[in-house]
């Protein structure tokens, strides 16, 4: 009865799809991941170089400027109009997902621009999130009528970033498992996603007043510590309120000192591996699934629903149980720091991995969707037809500003220099653990063979054996 | 030991061209597959109009109480080909082929034929808009 029913195709933004890497692109990816890898095995160096980050302050000029108390107002007012413009776009603009600003808005040019400036720029969300101005704006007003500084929860540290992860995994399952339900391509509706952000901002603003702005900033907020996580890989990063220069990849290597951080970025890994195979790699897996529960008399979107969840949370175990394998077998080389140092000793390593997927994944639908952005979201942000705030409304979308070549090219390059960059970080963290260079060598075989699985799979998710 | 790192990493070898092979040879299956579905490698030279013989060639999706018969059909073709196919519908709504972004009215009980050429490589859906409903997949190879 139910075998009829038609799963949805697409992701309701994405007008252009990318084509599937060809067989030989595949190969030639593939090849020259084991041929870096190998070659990183033998010019190892043998002391710890990322370890410390050598932070050097710029200009004090240029930074007064950018993190001055002006800056900081327009920056977070900047961040709280454009929320609200977001979810009154969401709540009162088209049910069109690509026609309303909110949907483009939040997960394209937030969701997947923030990461590329944070690696590029250092942790530009942090003067621009809107939940964090508002928390200040409130503390501060606080301060000045009741004439004491507001007392806060003291948080507990055990927790550390694992309310990030959840929350990064809940976030995500809105946009592609509870969007997909009904059986048609819309996606996640507008108006969803409006009161999903509503709901955000009162749970976040709530936890802020308990623990602390800045503490559930670096710990809860879900999108402070995931674009922060991608900040840790850049050069320009802030310290006692100045701006400075430090050598890249470096602050990552302290990054996963906070419990769940490793949650944080195997989330991240986890989503975008799911979003790549449920049209795919898991496609025949997650219509079984789905036809067997529906026959168990539940409604067909829950069946749908449920599927997909089951399928996001086998992801996260998926790509868990691959690192900890790993982690495992390090454990195995002599002299090796307990398995707890190396589980979250070796977590950073994932983070480029995590960037190269993001990359590989949405670049074409981030280049697309911004044209968007640009030219008729902005004009007419509702998608009523009735408003062109800009001249810019009549615009589109001019899908041939990427070849299918060029598509596939920045795709398999991503993942080969997330590779490389993740092997770096790993080969490093070892030098630092083990003080005989033999015995760090022999341990970085496995975390090889973690790396060369995830960047082959991410490969795979994008070849023509995934469609 | 140095004999027990080369057999390591002999295993890891190993273990990584089996995966690779694996992998590769899914692809081919996967290939395979794409090849013995049904495409539209439109043969006849750009320019010319449809023509009854030609006319047959023309793939012909079919809209049954709404959804397509067969489920949501996969055309390809290769960039600069003309892309044509025939929507024959039981209900009344709008064709939009995304991407392109061209939009065709269909009566119920009618039927509606696109003719366009590729010129964006990639892939693009066809649905029915006011059911949000898929009908095809075209993919344009480059």
């Amino acid at each position: 009865m139910t075998s009829g029913f038609l799963l949805p195709v697409a992701h309701a933004l994405a007008s252009r799809q990318d084509l599937p890497i060809p067989a030989w692109l595949f190969a030639w990816g593939a090849s020259i991941v084991l041929i870096v890898s190998f070659f990183a095995l033998s010019v190892a160096w043998r002391t710890p170089r990322f370890e410390r980050d050598r932070w050097r302050p710029l200009g004090a000029r240029l930074s007064r400027v950018l993190l001055g108390r002006p800056a900081q107002l327009l920056c977070g007012a900047a961040g709280v109009f454009l929320l609200g413009v977001a979810i009154y776009a969401g709540l009162r603009g088209t049910e069109a997902p690509d026609r309303n600003f909110a949907l483009t808005f939040i997960f394209v040019t937030c969701w997947l621009g923030f990461p590329l400036f944070s690696v590029l720029l250092g942790d530009v969300f942090r003067p621009f999130n809107p939940w964090r101005a508002i928390g200040r704006g409130v503390g501060g007003a606080f301060t000045a009528f009741a004439g004491q500084r507001p007392a806060h929860l003291a948080y507990p540290d055990a927790l550390g970033r694992w309310p990030a992860a959840v929350g990064l995994l809940a976030f995500v399952w809105m946009e592609v498992v509870y969007g997909t339900s009904g059986g048609v391509a819309v996606g996640v509706l507008p108006e969803t996603t409006a009161t999903a952000a509503l709901f955000y901002t009162a749970y976040t603003l709530a936890m802020m007043a308990l623990f602390g702005v800045e503490k559930w900033c670096r710990t809860g907020e879900v999108f402070s510590v995931y674009f922060g996580m991608f900040s840790q890989l850049g050069v320009f990063a802030t310290k006692d309120e100045r701006l400075g220069r430090r050598m890249p990849l470096a602050a990552a290597t302290h990054w996963a000192t906070v419990p769940g951080s490793l949650a944080v970025v195997i989330a991240s890994i986890a989503t975008t591996s799911f979003d790549g195979a449920q049209e795919g790699a898991f496609k025949g897996a997650i219509e079984q699934t789905f036809d067997w529960l529906a026959g168990t008399g539940l409604s067909l979107t829950a069946s749908l629903r449920l599927t997909d969840t089951i399928f996001l949370l086998l992801c996260f175990a998926g790509v868990a149980v691959i690192y900890l394998i790993g982690v495992k077998g390090m454990e195995s080389v002599r002299g090796a720091p307990p398995f707890a140092k190396l589980r979250s000793g070796f977590a950073h390593t994932l983070i480029p991995i995590a960037f190269a997927y993001l990359v590989a994944h949405y670049f074409s639908l981030f280049v697309f969707q911004e044209q968007a952005q640009f030219t008729y979201l902005l004009s007419d942000p509702l998608g009523t037809a009735t408003t062109d705030l800009f001249g810019t409304a009549s615009g589109g979308i001019d899908f041939n500003v990427l070849t299918a070549n060029a598509i596939w090219y920045v795709q398999v390059g991503a993942l080969v220099i997330g590779h490389v960059v993740g092997l770096t970080l790993a080969h490093d963290r070892a030098t630092a653990y083990w003080g005989d260079f033999r015995q760090a060598a022999r341990s970085q075989y496995w975390m090889l063979a973690v790396m060369v699985s995830f960047t082959c799979f991410g490969l795979f998710l994008l070849s023509a054996g995934n469609s | 030991m140095n004999s027990n790192i080369a057999r390591v990493a002999a295993g890891i070898a190993a273990v990584a061209v089996a995966v690779l092979l694996l992998v590769v040879l899914k692809d081919d299956g996967g290939d395979r597959e794409a090849a013995s579905t049904p495409t539209a490698i439109t043969d006849s030279a750009p320019g010319t109009t449809t023509s009854p013989p030609a006319k047959a060639e023309i793939p012909t999706i079919v809209v049954e109480g709404g959804k397509p018969v067969g489920g949501v059909k996969d055309l390809s073709f290769e960039e600069g080909d003309r892309i044509r196919f025939e929507v024959e519908s039981d209900v009344s709504d709008e064709i939009h082929v995304h991407g392109y972004d061209l939009m065709k009215d269909v009566e119920a009980g009618g039927s509606v034929t696109f003719d366009f050429p590729a010129t964006i490589e990639g892939v693009f859906e066809a649905e029915l808009e006011e059911l949000e409903q898929p009908i095809a997949e075209l993919t344009v190879n480059p």
